[in-house]
């Protein structure tokens, strides 16, 4: 007698099956968020804020006025340290993989150590290295450390899908190395720099640790902003909050996707 | 680099910090259960991740991109918000007890999620889309003759699945389980939201520096914290290679 279907077949539905279980479980408690931010329903609770904001983007009016000048530092942090890390990285994974020079290997290493250490530890260094007193540029300094290892990543593993048979060529016909870098290597650059941009904006949007430590009330950050909001709002505020910060990281994340962005499997930091 | 070697110095200087931090109940318990916990949340991440990674890697369906981002999603998410979703879903009025309520008349697993139930269960949601992803990767590689040479050759499903599979995705394991294991130790956000008496060492780390504004128990602390992480991420990553 032979089975309607193949015991082959019955495993690939089982395992479909699983994934799209765990698939929903893992998005359920974002759905719920959201539904909570948009929907005024009793059955989410009190607004401890007072009456209901108006309209059914009043809750977002709200959250961005009690949170406009965490919102603002956190647009400054990403609009320095994307262009930096990028300047920095760029060349710096162009010199380890084209143009080694003695103690190059180590200062890579060195150079991808934070990835491999807990970002408390890293928060914490900075702030007693720096005497206590948390300022605008060891917030920058805290993204870059853990920022530049994926520009680093990212450029590497660009240059070496990259032949260097062209920059030879270029090299051969006349151009100095200067004029090859710029207009050979770069423009074949770009896919990975793109890239990296975005990497670098998604981690330091959403990075916490350092965000949170090295923050204070005047230089407050939007993730530490989010956790006063956990702690001390009503839910849909904290949902509307919620929202509004992964409204940025979400096109980004999607974008890393599409380009292959495997340095993203590590994610943010919990 | 300098922050950490300001960090090892000043953990070093105060020569007491250290020896407190490895003697004291308090500290050594939270170093304790950092490693118990994050130890239980890799094997369990990695023991769910791998019908999904299998599935990712070998299948093609309607709708597999979808499901796939979604299950990757979580990867944007810092831990902070990771620990408001665990509390959407299993708080006092969370989203769970509030639906069995409707559905049993007793609203279970009301405000589990500050319990040690509720922390585990976030450390599995944010490190389950990094062990698929990872163990994705592997398994991509994993080629298909090794498996049918092995049936042809007599082998049972379970053989095959023992003696064929599971020797070859070995090292992909361990990586995963290092990649899992490191980002729990260092997870901080999660349980400054949930934990409630359970205590984690980066939770540790914060009430020392701003409650008790000890620095040099702080600054211990961390150092202990990331040699820990880093000689259990070495270890697990030697046998991967």
């Amino acid at each position: 007698m032979s089975l309607p279907v193949s015991p082959r077949r019955v495993a690939r539905m089982a395992g479909i099956a699983v994934t799209v279980t765990l698939a929903v479980c893992l998005v359920a408690p974002l759905v719920v968020t959201a539904a909570g931010a948009f929907v005024h329903a009793d059955w989410y609770g009190q607004r401890s804020e007072g009456a209901a904001a108006g309209g059914a983007l009043g809750l977002f009016r709200y959250v961005l006025g009690l949170w406009s000048g965490a919102v603002v530092t956190s647009l400054r942090l990403v609009g320095t340290v994307v262009p930096l890390a990028l300047f920095i990285g760029t060349p710096a994974a162009f010199a380890f993989r084209r143009r080694p020079f003695p103690g190059s290997g180590s200062l890579e290493t060195l150079a991808m150590t934070p990835l491999a250490i807990p970002g408390i530890a890293l928060a914490v260094g900075l702030l007693l290295g720096a005497g206590r007193t948390p300022r605008f540029g060891l917030l920058v300094a805290g993204h870059l450390a853990y920022t530049l290892p994926l520009v680093l990543k990212t450029v590497s593993n660009a240059l070496e899908g990259e032949s260097v048979d062209l920059e030879r060529a270029a090299r051969s016909l006349g151009a100095g190395p200067w004029k090859t870098a710029a207009w050979v290597t770069l423009p074949r650059l770009v896919p990975g720099l793109v890239l990296s941009a975005l990497l670098v904006f998604a981690v330091s949007w959403g990075e916490f640790n350092v965000s949170f430590l090295l923050a204070t009330p005047l230089v407050q950050t939007f993730p530490a902003g989010l956790y006063l909001t956990y702690t001390t709002n009503s839910f849909p505020v904290a949902a509307a909050a919620t929202l509004i910060f992964l409204a940025p990281i979400l096109p980004a994340f999607l974008a890393i996707q599409a380009l292959g962005g495997e340095e993203f499997r590590r994610g943010l930091s919990s | 680099m300098w922050p950490l070697a300001r960090l090892a110095a000043g953990a070093f200087s105060s020569s007491g910090a250290f020896l407190q931090v490895l003697s004291a109940g308090r500290y050594r318990t939270s170093l304790v259960n950092s490693l118990a916990l994050s130890t239980a949340a890799a094997f369990v991440s990695v023991a769910l991740a791998l019908v999904p990674a299998w599935v990712f890697a070998r299948e093609r369906f309607p709708g597999r991109n979808l499901v796939r981002t979604a299950v990757s999603l979580p990867l944007t998410f810092s831990g902070v918000l990771v620990g408001f979703l665990v509390i959407v879903m299993l708080g006092r009025i969370g989203a769970v007890p509030k639906l069995a309520g409707l559905v049993t008349g007793r609203e279970w697993f009301a405000g589990s999620a500050f319990t040690l139930t509720g922390l585990f269960l976030a450390y599995l949601y944010f490190e389950i889309p990094r062990a698929v992803m990872t163990l994705e990767a592997a398994f991509r590689h994993f080629p298909p003759e090794l498996d049918a040479a092995a049936r042809s050759l007599g082998a049972g499903p379970i053989t095959r699945l023992l003696r064929v599979t599971l020797p070859y995705a070995a090292p992909a394991l361990f990586s995963t389980l290092a990649v899992t294991f490191s980002a729990s130790m260092g997870s901080f956000g999660v349980a400054l939201v949930l934990s409630r008496r359970f205590t984690v060492a980066p939770l540790e780390i914060y009430t020392e520096l701003t409650a008790f504004l000890n620095d040099a128990v702080a600054g211990a602390l961390c150092v202990a914290l990331a040699a820990l992480t880093f000689g259990v991420d070495r270890l697990l990553a030697r046998r991967a290679a």
